[in-house]
């Protein structure tokens, strides 16, 4: 079962664009592997005020902390640019 | 050129905004967004078309990046069977080649017949792509599509590169998870279209797996095609610029499939179809590789032949595509054998020699100077078939016996004139050459043709016919969105009910839609709705979304006017599909045709050149003498007086009330006035009050003020006031010595603010040296400056003038053939019953509708007493079919009731209405008296009529309509039957009803009596009173106008028929409107107080201080009387009673108020009760 964390995370960068690592709780998970991105459209018309965005960027990878064990990750990106960490796959 | 670097990535599969309803983002936007993020080539390929391909040429040359060009189309097999979507893309450094077989695949995509493709469609229902589904689900009809083996042909030599990507038939077995059926239709392609024109295209939008745009079906495809051994190719099907604009896309899906967006079963999957740069790209390519099984060099590869396709398909915008090349008909085709040059000298000399020679000979020597100057041009810039082109046309026309006149700069051309495509003499007018064409000016010349209105379309067919189908094809226009269509499309992608977003899109005018917010938060009037808006989050959404739809390209139409003239080459260079009349249309619009080398000749139907020349054959059918309109002298006295007089209803250009006005004052008296007239009444010259400095130095009120007696010889004619571009660019050359070509070119950019300080040192410095003192060149650079790009060309203006001078004529000489022409094609402003009630004050009586005379059109008939009459028009019955009034006007004249009733076979309201108006008064000996018993006879009419066919003759037996009053005088109990249709109403009311206008007498004739004692003055006496006369005006209300005045305050013109005359204009200011409230647009029928105002000689208007109903007025006046009635029968019993007491002095009478004067003080205080 997914754990729902929502937390706002600082993502470093691959020169290719993709997430390198992330610092959440103060320690840094490296990403293992190639992480996928998913966009995934929006109903923005039931909401209130016009979209920027009609899709919301989420990345899936898998991480470490230090040496430990990888867990699969849901990352997602603002509009902004600022990340949340939506999901903990386990 | 390009590598597989990473650096760079060219996108190959771009929806513009010119695919509507589809792509969002204009061609501009994308090309610099492409060269912005560091690319060098850039693709459009628009849906079903080239609709955005020029701009998107053109765009590229100005962000210094290769264009490459495509298009998106649908293909389908030998049996019509759908094969998906793909992309075809051209070859670029082939000599056109490419471009020329992607038109001719776009062009077949749009003759392909669509019955068959419905049929086939149907036949394949199973395995289509989303689209396909929804658009047979929603009934839409095949769009286009081209036949895969016409494409094949197309494709050969090199020309073509087809994409199969994911819309495409293999692309969609993809999605079904149907490998083998994927690759057997592959290998299918492969077999039908030469080798190494099948690509794959891999598109990839990361949306979530299981979707469409996943990474699983594009790691797939990229499997297939190694499999295959064909290339593959990555796109990102690109629908918008930026992901912001994803949001516009929705709206446009919504809009293709007229569905809310909450409905639509295939939204776009998410919002990543945009002009991703090279980084993302790869990014994207790399989670494609990644997410399959391939070798390792797929990535490069797959980048690598993305580059190496670009390079194939970049364009070359002048040898490909033959940019800014003009191309003429071959000579062959405009009649010529030898050089266009040696020819057109020829043509024009002798038509020199034939027009001018009446004019003596120095007129003659001064037309082949002239002539000598043009031609230098002419030559120089290679134009000459060009005007022999023009002049071929002209021919044409001219040869189908329909009238034509040249309007636009090209009418100062003593060339067009000698060859006869222009009737206004440029010499005498002081036109100038230089205003229509220079080596300084860098387009095309335009040259527009006014024809028959009513003949347009036959002239269409025969262009077509004379010059080849593959030389010719309508021009297209581009419809963008407006206010009222983006917040239509906008509430329908929402779901609002239809009745609210009526009542929002009634309020969107006098605001850009782009401005929706700030129009709601600054304009008074739209209070009610932004207090709606900031109640309702989805009404704040719908402004904001009309907003994004505002100017996006919405659909194409054929243009009114533009046709195309080109080689045989032209359906290599412009794709076309048909027009709604059937005749192929480009899918370029006006602003392409200059740079694609088009030759654009805009004929323009005018439904005034329809009216005069049915006049001219009314004439001719009457009288056998022929007219020659473009033959008669332009100084007839008699034509100058009526115009003097104001009595210009239906004359072209000068009949508006406005207009009326300004000729008043100006009073013209010879042709050049009538020039000056038409070009002072523009809204740039009104704004600044230039009639008003004009006529103030015509008529002497001031000094002309020619500032330098130089500049006398150019602003004589206008009594200095800078009137014409002609005049500007004169006074350009004077100052700076610059020759006419360059003045043009500072005239034309005396409209940019920025350019002024450039054009003014330039000017400044000349002049000195000129021998101008700074004074002098002080106040003339005022004149300048100021007149930016206002005024007119006085070649228009002359242009226009000519028709102006000939419906005049007409007018003046002929005015009952004049007024059947105005009345059968209606060319004017005003309402018909206006032209019938002029008819009947010039003593031309309109003959009522009969059905043994009448015509499809309006006839000049000869009356008895010699005089002319107009015969009302079958058309004109209201509700009447087209086959029936064919039938009246095929069989009549009829024998009897019955005969009538046989042949036509009338529907029981047509033969109830054409009884009621007396059409059918032959029937019954023209006894009005007994029209009550013919249409009781025609209602109780029961049995099916007897059908004759056309040819037979008519059973010559005479069914008299019974004398039901003769049987009822007789005692016959049956007899009794009337209509009581009749009944309490007026003729007037019946001709109103059933024709929308009042024959027999005037509307307003039933009032007169009312008038009278009222003591309103006819509209017919104005004229002799003097300024500021208090006077009571009434009528019917013909025409509102609010024109735009200076200081910006709304003034309604309201212009009013009480049947004694002309109209009579009454002007209401801002604190009469204050006063009068809504009455001033709503009420028709009105009294109005007001105070002349004298404007100039003959000019007279009203200044309306108040307004009435004039039913109520009618209805007060008719209790007054009731009321005075009884007082007069108490006071006469009163006398009498007085009498009696006179005996007894002691009893007095009470005092009452007598009636009689003072009219104007009792109706103002029944009105302010």
């Amino acid at each position: 079962m997914p754990h729902i964390i929502d937390a706002p995370v600082d993502v470093e960068l691959s020169a290719d664009g993709d997430p390198r690592a992330f610092i959440w709780n103060r320690f840094e998970h490296t990403v293992i592997g190639q992480p996928q991105a998913v966009f995934k459209r929006t109903r923005w018309w039931e909401n209130e005020g016009t979209p920027t965005r009609i899709d919301t960027e989420l990345w899936r990878l898998d991480a470490s902390r230090g040496g430990e064990e990888q867990h699969r990750y849901d990352l997602r990106r603002g509009t902004d640019g600022s990340w949340t960490l939506a999901l903990d796959w386990g | 050129m390009s590598t597989g670097s990473g650096t760079t990535f060219s996108h190959l599969h771009v929806a513009s905004a010119y695919s509507t309803h589809y792509g969002v983002t204009l061609p501009e936007a994308l090309a610099e967004q492409t060269a912005a993020q560091g690319a060098n080539f850039l693709a459009v390929t628009d849906r079903d078309g080239l609709y955005g391909a020029v701009k998107h040429v053109r765009a590229c040359v100005a962000a210094g990046i290769r264009p490459g060009l495509g298009a998106e189309l649908a293909v389908h097999d030998e049996q019509y069977r759908p094969l998906g979507r793909v992309v075809v893309l051209a070859h670029g450094h082939s000599a056109g080649r490419g471009y020329a077989a992607l038109c001719r695949a776009v062009s077949a995509a749009h003759s392909t017949d669509r019955d068959a493709l419905q049929h086939g469609a149907a036949g394949h229902g199973t395995a289509q792509h989303g689209g396909a589904q929804h658009s047979a689900a929603h009934g839409a009809t095949a769009g286009p599509s081209i036949s895969r083996a016409r494409l094949a042909d197309l494709a050969g030599l090199a020309s073509l590169t087809v994409l199969l990507g994911p819309d495409s038939d293999v692309g969609l077995a993809i999605g079904r998870r149907d490998n083998s059926d994927a690759a057997a239709r592959l290998a299918h392609w492969q077999r039908a279209l030469p080798a190494q024109a099948v690509v794959l295209e891999i598109v990839c939008h990361l949306a979530e797996s299981g979707t469409v745009g996943s990474v699983t079906p594009a790691t797939r495809m990229l499997a297939l095609a190694e499999n295959a051994g064909l290339p593959a190719v990555l796109s990102n099907a690109v629908r918008y610029g930026t992901p912001d604009e994803a949001v516009t896309a929705d709206l446009a899906d919504a809009a293709r499939f007229l569905l809310p967006l909450a409905e639509l079963e295939t939204p776009q999957t998410n919002g990543q179809a945009w002009l991703k740069p090279a980084g993302a790209m790869r990014q994207v390519a790399r989670m494609v590789v990644d997410a399959g099984l391939h070798d390792n060099g797929a990535l490069e590869r797959l980048l690598g032949d993305t580059e190496q396709l670009a390079d194939r398909c970049s364009l070359d915008p002048v040898s490909d595509i033959g940019l800014g090349r003009p191309r003429m008909p071959e000579a062959r085709i405009i009649g010529v054998t030898g050089d266009p040059v040696t020819e057109l000298w020829r043509r024009a000399t002798s038509g020199i020699a034939d027009l001018y020679s009446a004019s003596g000979s120095r007129a003659v020597e001064a037309a082949h100077a002239q002539l000598a100057h043009e031609m230098k041009t002419v030559e120089h810039l290679g134009f000459a078939s060009y005007f022999l082109t023009v002049s071929r046309v002209a021919d044409i026309i001219r040869g189908m016996g329909i009238r034509i006149q040249a309007r636009g700069s090209g009418v100062g051309s003593v060339l067009n004139y000698a060859l006869r495509t222009s009737s206004v003499e440029p010499i005498a007018n002081g036109l100038l050459w230089e205003r229509f064409l220079s080596p300084e000016r860098q387009t095309l010349p335009d040259i527009d043709i006014d024809v028959e209105s009513a003949r347009r379309h036959d002239i269409y067919r025969e262009v077509f016919r004379a010059f080849g189908s593959d030389r010719v094809s309508l021009m297209s226009m581009t419809n963008a969105y407006r206010g009222r269509g983006a917040v239509r499309d906008a509430g329908l992608a929402l779901g609002l009910p239809d009745a609210q977003i009526n009542v929002i899109a009634k309020q969107m005018w006098r605001f850009n839609a782009r401005d929706f917010r700030r129009a709601l938060e600054e304009k008074p009037e739209l209070e009610a709705l932004a207090t709606e808006v900031r109640e309702s989050q989805q009404l704040d959404l719908l402004v904001d979304l009309t907003a994004k739809l505002d100017r996006l390209p919405r659909h194409i139409s054929v243009h009114p006017c533009g046709v195309i003239l080109s080689d045989a080459s032209l359906l290599d260079r412009t794709p076309v599909q048909a027009s709604g009349m059937g005749l192929p249309m480009s899918q370029y619009d006006k602003h392409d045709m200059d740079p694609m080398g088009l030759i654009k000749l805009d004929i323009l139907g005018v439904r005034m050149q329809s009216a005069m020349a049915h006049a001219v054959e009314e004439h001719h059918r009457l009288t056998g003498e022929s007219i020659d309109l473009d033959r008669v002298p332009l100084d007839d006295a008699k034509t100058f007086e009526l115009i003097r007089s104001t009595r210009t209803l239906g004359i072209f250009q000068i009949e508006s009330p406005g207009q009326m006005e300004l000729v008043g004052k100006l009073q013209p008296e010879v042709f050049n006035d009538l020039t000056v007239e038409i070009s002072l009444f523009r809204p740039g010259p009104m704004k600044n009050n230039m009639p008003l400095k004009y006529l103030q130095a015509r008529h002497g009120e001031v000094a002309p003020d020619y500032i330098h007696p130089r500049f006398e010889p150019i602003l004589r004619e206008t009594n200095g006031v800078v009137i014409f571009h002609e005049q500007v660019m004169r006074l350009f050359d004077e100052l700076t010595g610059c020759g006419l070509g360059k003045a043009d070119v500072f005239r034309r950019h005396l409209g940019k603010p920025e350019q002024l300080p450039e054009i003014e040192e330039y000017l400044r410095e000349r002049a000195l040296a000129r021998g101008f003192s700074v004074a002098v060149i002080d106040q003339v650079w005022t004149v300048l400056a100021g007149f930016g790009s206002f005024g007119f060309a006085k070649a228009h203006g002359a242009a226009f003038a000519l028709p102006t001078y000939q419906s005049a004529w007409l007018k003046t000489h002929h005015p009952a053939a004049f007024l059947a022409g105005l009345l059968t094609h209606d060319p004017g402003m005003w309402p018909k019953d206006l032209i019938v009630a002029e008819a009947r004050v010039l003593g031309v009586p309109v003959l009522p509708l009969d059905v043994q005379s009448s015509a499809l059109d309006y006839r000049v008939e000869d009356l008895a007493n010699g005089s002319q009459g107009i015969r009302l028009a079958l058309p004109e019955l209201v509700g009447s079919t087209e086959g029936e009034r064919a039938r009246i006007a095929q069989h009549q004249p009829f024998g009897s009731l019955q005969d009538f009733r046989d042949r036509v076979h009338p529907r029981r309201r047509t033969f109830e209405a054409l009884a009621r108006v007396g059409a059918l008064d032959t029937f019954i000996g023209y006894d009005r008296t007994r029209r009550h018993e013919l249409l009781a006879h025609i209602q109780s009419l029961r049995g099916t009529a007897v059908v004759i066919r056309a040819d037979q003759l008519a059973f010559e037996v005479e069914l008299p309509v019974p004398r039901y009053s003769g049987l009822r005088e007789s005692g016959g109990r049956t007899g009794a039957i009337t209509s009581l249709e009749l009944r309490g109403r007026t003729q007037t009311d019946l001709e109103l009803l059933d024709l929308n206008l009042a024959v027999g007498s005037h509307q307003m004739k039933r009032f007169h009596a009312l008038f009278k004692e009222l003591g309103v003055t006819p509209a017919s006496e104005l004229g002799n009173l003097p300024g500021g006369t208090e006077v009571l005006l009434a009528g019917v209300r013909r025409a509102t106008n609010t024109p735009p005045m200076r200081g910006g305050r709304r003034v309604v013109f309201i212009s009013l028929d009480d049947g004694t005359g002309p109209v009579a204009n009454v002007v209401f200011f801002h604190d009469a409107q204050e006063r009068v409230g809504g009455q001033v647009f709503q009420t028709n029928y009105m009294l109005v107080r007001g105070r002349t105002r004298r404007s100039g000689a003959r000019g007279v208007s009203v200044t309306g201080e108040n307004l009435w109903n004039l039913f109520d007025v009618a209805r007060q006046v008719k209790e007054r009387h009731a009321v005075e009635r009884a007082a007069a029968e108490e006071a006469a019993s009163a006398a009498a009673y007085a009498a009696e007491l006179a005996a007894h002095p002691v009893i007095r009478t009470p005092a009452h108020r007598t009636s009689g004067g003072g009219t104007l003080h009792q109706l103002t205080a029944a009105q302010s009760a």
